[in-house]
């Protein structure tokens, strides 16, 4: 479990990450939590790699305006704190701890997770779910990829060959929304068998809007808008939390085979879980 | 403290804790020896198939490579030995480097060495195998019928053997209740947090220093002995700290063999530090069997019959795995007196990586069987699962007891152990929360009970204590920690018999060199075996010491008596450090005690999410009876351990392999075990039956937990479950099995 060999190279601005990504054979060194184990099984051989560690203002995490800006050094363990106020920082809060362990969350990165774009992953699905934005840096400058866009397949994502995730920036949620997370798994530290995020906002007791992201229940983050039309406009009382379930599962879900799971079971933990998250946003908020 | 009394018993800190706690314990990776060439295998990446060529040309041309070498480029490369059971390894000879065949994924094909694993590694991703495939067997009972034939002209069953005797039918049709299960033993990886490691230097005499994580070192030395033409005395093997073995550390495996070759080829040190991935896919694999079981009997919920066919898979090589099933069978029987007993057991190779005996070797398979059939039965005749095993234990007054199959239990008290579980587990308590839940529709809760015997010990071993001049005593044995704590519990032993502090005691093992002989460390021998040894080796150091002393003083030796250290005749007295000033003073002993079975009872409490069917162990209750135990604390700590393991096999952990043969659960993000998070509240308590067959009293401990927490946790989920049937809850219970189970 050794590396292939590969040169190393420290990037100080975003110009050199760009310019050390055009060989196409340079991989971005940020946290490392999923590239170094892949590279020590040699599943993945980067001729190259350039560390993004010591780049100035990388590390920037910040409201502006009615997003939240994180660049891409901005660990996952940033969100286990109150930085991030109101409801969306008590959503990130509560999907950060189920990131694997300290140690991990400690060092790896969201937008490293982003841009690896595991299927069991958490971020992908809730920044799809909130419909965020990702800018990506190549050669020719600035580009915006809206996350529903940018996901593709497992491990698939839309940025092209020498470009950089520079930023992303996720809507912040209405004062009111109520957030809700719910999660599958087998044991504490591996990975989720399935996840729900849910963000709802009431109006005069009524769903007004709601974001329902799911986890490992496609090829691909999804966004659950058959879910959230179920809940529009209805109280989020227990018959509309159970519709939005079996919509989730029978609509909005597309499983994949997976061990230890076959797909009517992992529809119906959709369901499940679906309604656990929205009855998590109503009763804790 | 220097009483006999006080020494055994006590709950003394573990001396190697201290390096081992910060990091300052020395592992075979540790060593640093100079020119020392790192060695990588390359690996078959078919499971089955015709081995046409291996080409190494890319891999010799690359810099800072030494070597990479097939099977023809090492001549006179000896076979595998069989660990225990030649018979079975008759025309299915194992070579160290696949020949012209290769039966399972990551069987070795040839060796690389360089400078250092990283250029070994590229040496090894240079090499092309040119393997044509071959129909792969993955299941023992499909191989044992199936016209594919891993060693043409001798069948794919290495073993078969019968136990006790064929059944009266007639028993089946009068028995009031007849249960028919069956059960998977699924395949598990040992998971040491060190890894197989070996480092191998040839000496200018033609002799070899071997540094080795290992379990059995004497043995390894008559092996390497044996297979190279030299004398066992010209082999000295050493083994450092060790990361955990559990059963995959006993055994010759090919890698060792091939190190050992290549470096007496290139007259230069080698060594060999298996990694994580290779560990979990490449053998050892541990269980694995395929069981089928009928058992019969009356309305009062005696047991009148037990049949068991066993199919154990042993991998494409039956050389370290095809015994394991046997103790299962000999075991089969467990904590019950049952008139008619038989069992059916075939040994079977197949294309997965070899097994091997891992924590429990055969002992948790029996009692999984067992118990989760009594469980059963219980549930058929609508009786308390407690009192359908109270009333087939055998009683105390039945010891010794011959079982059907052939073994003579010491002695036991099962249902003390079993009262002291339910009381520790409060189980009429759970009972009334179960109904509760029940009855208000909260998530069903489920109540399992194991009641299992064990065996522990087997041959001889050889301890040695020796008084120095400076009033210290140094204890020898053949035992070998693999992290057992004999360092601090062997000396308590000898301690205990000399009435001196036990920090005067020191001991060594693990160096061939020094310890003339030995058997090693595995089913839970150490302190039943190596204990004993000590401690008569000890007491005739003393009878040793009087001698003298009646001689020096020419005193008759009824006149010379010991007391904590000083012998005194009349107005006379000597201490051991006089006698010892006057030469060597040293008694070795070779001990071959009988051996012995210990028992116990777990309770395990859990809840089962009536959604998603997870399961959470809410409670879990150990109560073991190891005899006597030495050092409470180290015994705690194998108890704790085990537990864990156990807990491991019933919901977490198992090798997966895919049609083609390929282990799926390549890292510890697919091969999940337990960790701190999983482990749940659980109590450890004991009872003690010494054993009557040695004078130190100790039987085994040390595997206890992968072998009761296993079928406490299945009964309480199929409790849980309110599962009539329940062939479809196989281990490990993860939720969508529950949550099929259930439906």
């Amino acid at each position: 479990m050794k590396p292939a060999p590969f040169s190393y190279v420290v990037a100080r601005s975003a110009d050199d990450v760009v310019a050390a990504l055009a060989d196409g054979r340079t991989d971005v060194l940020a946290g490392g939590q999923s590239l170094v184990l892949e590279m020590n099984y040699r599943a993945r051989r980067p001729a190259r790699l350039v560390d993004i560690n010591r780049v100035p203002g990388f590390d920037r995490l910040e409201p502006d305006g009615d997003v939240l800006r994180v660049g891409p050094l901005v660990r996952h363990r940033a969100f286990e704190g109150d930085t991030v106020p109101g409801p969306l920082g008590t959503l990130l809060r509560r999907v950060v701890h189920h990131i694997a362990h300290p140690p991990i969350r400690a060092r790896g990165t969201l937008l490293g997770s982003l841009a690896y774009a595991h299927p069991a992953a958490e971020w992908p699905a809730v920044v799809t779910a909130l419909g965020a934005d990702l800018e990506l840096t190549g050669r020719d400058g600035h580009r915006t990829v809206s996350a529903a866009d940018f996901f593709r397949g497992p491990f698939d994502t839309a940025r092209r060959a020498g470009e950089l995730l520079t930023e992303l920036r996720v809507p912040l949620l209405p004062p009111g929304t109520r957030v809700g997370f719910a999660e599958h798994r087998r044991t504490h530290a591996s990975f989720a068998q399935l996840a729900v995020i849910a963000a709802v906002t009431l109006t005069q007791g009524r769903v007004s809007a709601a974001r329902i992201g799911l986890v490992n229940a496609a090829d691909r983050p999804v966004r659950a808008h058959g879910a959230e039309a179920a809940l529009l406009n209805r109280p989020l009382d227990d018959p509309a939390i159970t519709e939005a379930g079996r919509v989730a599962a029978e609509q909005d879900a597309d499983p994949r085979p997976q061990p230890h799971a076959d797909l009517g079971y992992q529809r119906h933990a959709v369901a499940v879980l679906t309604r656990r998250a929205l009855a998590q946003a109503r009763d804790q908020g | 403290m220097s009483a006999t009394s006080d020494v055994i018993g006590a709950r003394l800190p573990r001396r190697e804790d201290d390096r081992l706690v910060r990091g300052a314990g020395c592992y075979v990776g540790d060593l640093r020896i100079e020119g020392c060439l790192d060695a990588v295998f390359v690996r078959s990446e078919a499971a089955h198939g015709v081995l046409r060529g291996v080409d190494l040309d890319a891999a010799r041309a690359l810099p800072r490579v030494a070597a990479a070498w097939a099977y023809a480029d090492l001549p006179f490369l000896p076979d595998v030995p069989p660990m225990m059971d030649p018979d079975s390894v008759r025309g299915r000879p194992w070579p160290p480097l696949a020949t012209d065949r290769v039966r399972y994924a990551g069987q070795p094909v040839a060796i690389v060495v360089g400078d250092d694993r990283y250029v070994a590694e590229d040496a090894r991703d240079a090499v092309r195998a040119d393997i044509d495939p071959l129909p792969v067997l993955l299941d023992p009972t499909d191989a044992a019928g199936s016209d594919v034939q891993l060693f043409p002209g001798s069948g794919n069953v290495a073993a078969e053997k019968e136990f006790g005797d064929p059944i009266d039918g007639a028993v089946w049709e009068q028995a009031t209740v007849v249960v028919e299960a069956s059960y998977r033993q699924q395949l598990l990886a040992h998971t040491y947090m060190e890894n197989r490691a070996i480092l191998v230097r040839p000496e200018d005499d033609g002799g070899l220093t071997v540094w080795v994580s290992h379990q059995a070192p004497h043995r390894l030395r008559r092996d390497i002995a044996g297979g190279f033409g030299l004398r066992e005395e010209q082999v000295h093997v050493i083994v450092p700290d060790v990361g955990g073995a559990f059963g995959g550390k006993s055994e010759t495996w090919p890698e060792y063999f091939v190190v050992v070759a290549a470096a007496r080829r290139l007259g230069r040190p080698v060594r060999w530090l298996e990694d994580r991935a290779e560990a979990l896919t490449g053998p050892p694999h541990g269980r694995g069997q395929n069981q089928r079981v009928r058992m019969a009997a009356d309305a009062d919920g005696r047991i009148l019959a037990y049949e068991l066919h066993i199919d154990a898979d042993v991998g494409g090589y039956p050389h370290t795995g095809s015994f394991v099933p046997m103790a299962t069978s000999m075991m089969a029987t467990g904590a019950y007196a049952i008139p008619q007993v038989h069992v059916r057991t075939r040994a079977v190779v197949t294309n997965t990586a070899p097994t091997a005996p891992y924590r429990g070797a055969g002992r948790p398979e029996a009692a999984s069987a067992i118990e989760r059939t009594v469980d059963l039965l219980a549930h058929r005749l609508g009786r308390d699962p407690g009192e359908v095993r109270r009333r087939n234990f055998i009683w105390p007054d039945a010891f010794p007891y011959d079982t059907p199959t052939g073994f003579t239990y010491d002695s036991g008290d099962y249902a003390k152990a079993l009262e002291v579980a339910l009381n520790e587990l409060d189980y009429d308590g759970w009972r009334a929360e179960q109904a509760r839940r029940a009855a208000v529709g909260e998530p069903p809760i489920g109540i399992g009970l194991c009641t299992y015997v064990e065996r522990s010990g087997a041959g001889e071993e050889f301890g040695a204590v020796e008084a120095c001049a400076d009033g210290s005593f140094v204890a020898l044995s053949g035992c070998c920690s693999t992290g057992q704590g004999h360092e601090t519990s062997f000396p308590q032993v000898v301690a205990a018999v000399l009435g001196v502090e036990p920090q005067r005691v020191r001991l060594i093992e693990r160096d061939t060199a020094i310890i003339p002989q030995g058997i090693g460390s595995f089913a839970s021998r150490s302190m039943q075996t190596g204990g004993a040894a000590l401690h008569r080796a000890a007491g005739r150091l003393i009878d040793a010491a009087r001698q003298r002393i009646a001689e020096r003083w020419a005193v008759p030796v009824a006149e010379v008596t010991y007391e904590a250290g000083v012998l005194t005749a009349g107005e006379r007295s000597a201490s051991m450090a006089d006698v010892a000033a006057g030469g060597v003073l040293r008694a070795d002993e070779t001990y071959a005690p009988p051996e012995a079975f210990p028992f116990g009872a777990y309770g395990a409490v859990v809840e089962v999410d009536p959604e998603l069917g997870k399961v959470s162990v809410l409670r879990l209750v150990a109560v073991d009876d190891y005899g006597v135990v030495v050092n409470p604390l180290i015994v705690d700590g194998q108890g704790r351990g085990s537990t864990v393991q156990g807990i491991g096999q019933a919901l977490y952990e198992d090798v997966r392999y895919d049609s083609d043969g390929l282990v799926e659960t390549r890292s510890l993000l697919d091969y999940l075990v337990p960790t701190i998070s999983e482990l749940p509240p659980t109590r450890f308590a004991e009872t003690c039956t010494p054993n009557p067959n040695t004078p130190l009293g100790a039987k085994g401990a040390g595997e206890a937990g992968c072998i009761g927490a296993p079928p406490a946790i299945v009964n309480a989920v199929a409790d849980a479950l309110g599962l009539r049937e329940r062939d479809a809850l196989q281990m490990p219970l993860t939720p969508y099995t529950c949550w099929s189970a259930a439906r």
